[in-house]
């Protein structure tokens, strides 16, 4: 276990290595946000009082952005990061090294998704610093739902990265995904907005649950269901969804180790 | 300068190996055994591996020669468990390359061909010490093994230099210090002279007699003779996916 930890812990650390070897890429982050912060927060003006939420429209949006950003940082780009790893040729250290190849790609996926958890962090501190968001005092609960979230997302990235272990190539699709879960899973508006035949999404997948709760959380939204429905939503996606994405990812493997295509890109 | 290589008896007794390698040594028993091995690529080609068996023996080195495409680097990854046999068998003893845990690549050092397996951006002692970490070499042995490897393939003054500023032979260094740095009983070298200089030739020479001393076995692909380590136990050439014994 020691060892498999510090592997862990080396790919993190790797990872990190490589983010702050290009110094540019920090500053972006941290002063993207305020323009999408300050594009919202004049929306929410425009659309005054008529939009009913606690904090009103930018309160509502701000979980939405925050979770996109969320998102775009770790479903969007992992499977680029495991494309640019098998372009490298650093995937076969995977393939021969005791760590293993699932691990490796474990591995690989945590530091996106630290970068991720900092980066919504980020703006939604920056929403209330800058923006006078009204954080409820409910918000710091919103760390571990969502860590939760994180969970119940990555079987969607292990989808990704085993298309792209299988056929090399995802283009467009994880942007297509995010563009969805947007649609879907309310993070801009009400999922009451949408056509009913297109309703039934919303409840398939986790990022409603988990969208619903932080929204409670940090901002006092009113909850469709209970808190503890939702939470055992969140938990359920996470406790099926899980094993069958690691399963999908060690299969790909296997494909491409059988036919010979792992190596390939 | 020199580390020792971990004693092969404590070695197999921490991993639960049934002999040491020392006994397999004496008895002629093989390292590792490669048995009817066939591998065919999509389409209608032949197969690029047929029937092809091969043992390697704890301290000795085997080189394969052929022609470019003949399927050297193939036999080199199925032997690695990157790929994994359509027919035939690849095993360690009782480990196949699907072994749990890792125990079989605990067990083997790979050297692609080319130069790719670097992170451009890393420095070189985080490049070994990663590799370590992926390696599972154990915490209190990692900075002594990362300070030898960098001893070793000449790579001291080099270690806190980014690889991306670096020439292809030092490049080649570094993937073959990884190579060696857990100490492994197997190493599958893959055109492993690639850019070296007369000085890099010779370290690795003497790394591969270090090795094979403490009971490892050494398989070296290369397209020509001339490009084969200077003493080798046997030599092959692959051609038409069979393998042909030359010396």
């Amino acid at each position: 276990m020691r060892a498999w930890c510090d592997a862990m812990w080396g790919i993190v650390r790797r990872d990190a290595i490589l983010f702050a070897s290009y110094r540019t890429q920090l500053v972006s982050q941290v002063v993207s946000p305020v323009f999408a912060l300050a594009i919202f927060y004049y929306i929410s003006h425009m659309l005054g009082r008529s939009f009913h939420s606690p904090g009103g429209y930018f309160g509502y949006v701000i979980v939405g952005l925050v979770i996109v950003e969320i998102l775009t940082l770790s479903l969007g780009l992992m499977p680029g990061v495991v494309r640019q790893e098998l372009v490298a040729g650093t995937i076969e250290r995977f393939l021969v090294s005791a760590h293993g190849p699932v691990n490796g790609i474990l591995g690989t996926m945590l530091f996106p998704l630290c970068n991720a958890f900092f980066s919504g962090f980020l703006t939604l501190m920056l929403a209330a610093l800058i923006f006078g968001l009204p954080l409820a005092s409910t918000a710091i609960l919103a760390i571990p739902v969502a860590l939760l979230g994180v969970v119940a997302f990555l079987p969607f990235a292990l989808l990704l990265v085993s298309i792209v272990m299988a056929f090399k190539q995802v283009a467009g699709v994880s942007q297509f995904i995010v563009s969805a879960i947007a649609l879907v899973g309310g993070l801009y508006f009400p999922i009451a907005l949408l056509p009913g035949w297109i309703r039934w999404a919303s409840e398939v997948q986790p990022f409603t649950p988990a969208t619903d709760l932080m929204r409670h959380l940090l901002v006092n939204a009113p909850l469709t269901d209970s808190a503890s429905v939702e939470l055992l939503k969140l938990v359920l996606f996470s406790t099926v969804l899980l094993p069958a994405g690691f399963a999908l990812l060690r299969l790909s493997i296997r494909y491409g180790q059988r036919t010979g295509t792992v190596a390939e890109y | 300068m020199t580390s020792t290589i971990a004693p092969v008896a404590a070695d197999a007794r921490e991993e639960g190996a049934s002999a040491p390698d020392e006994w397999a040594r004496a008895r002629g028993e093989e390292l590792l055994s490669i048995e009817r091995l066939h591998h065919r690529w999509k389409g209608p080609k032949p197969p690029v591996l047929s029937n092809v068996s091969l043992a390697l023996h704890p301290g000795e080195v085997t080189w394969i020669g052929g022609r470019n495409g003949v399927g050297k680097t193939t036999l080199l990854r199925l032997a690695g468990g990157i790929l994994l046999p359509q027919r035939g068998s690849v095993r360690m003893g009782e480990l196949t390359p699907t072994a749990k845990g890792g125990r079989y690549q605990r067990r083997i050092g790979y050297l692609s061909a080319g130069d790719r397996g670097l992170h451009a951006r890393m420095r070189v002692r985080q490049q070994l010490d990663y590799w370590a970490r992926l390696a599972y070499v154990p915490r209190a042995r990692r900075a002594t093994l990362v300070a030898a490897a960098l001893g070793h393939f000449g790579l001291r003054e080099l270690a806190e230099q980014r690889v991306d500023r670096m020439s292809m032979g030092q490049r080649q260094r570094i993937r073959l210090a990884m190579a060696f740095l857990h100490e492994p009983r197997l190493l599958l070298l893959d055109e492993p002279r690639n850019s070296l200089d007369d000085e890099g030739y010779k370290l690795l020479g003497a790394q591969i007699q270090r090795a094979t001393a403490a009971g490892a076995a050494v398989l070296w692909c290369s397209p020509r003779g001339e490009d084969r380590v200077l003493t080798c136990d046997a030599g092959y050439t692959l051609e038409d996916g069979r393998l042909e014994r030359v010396q």
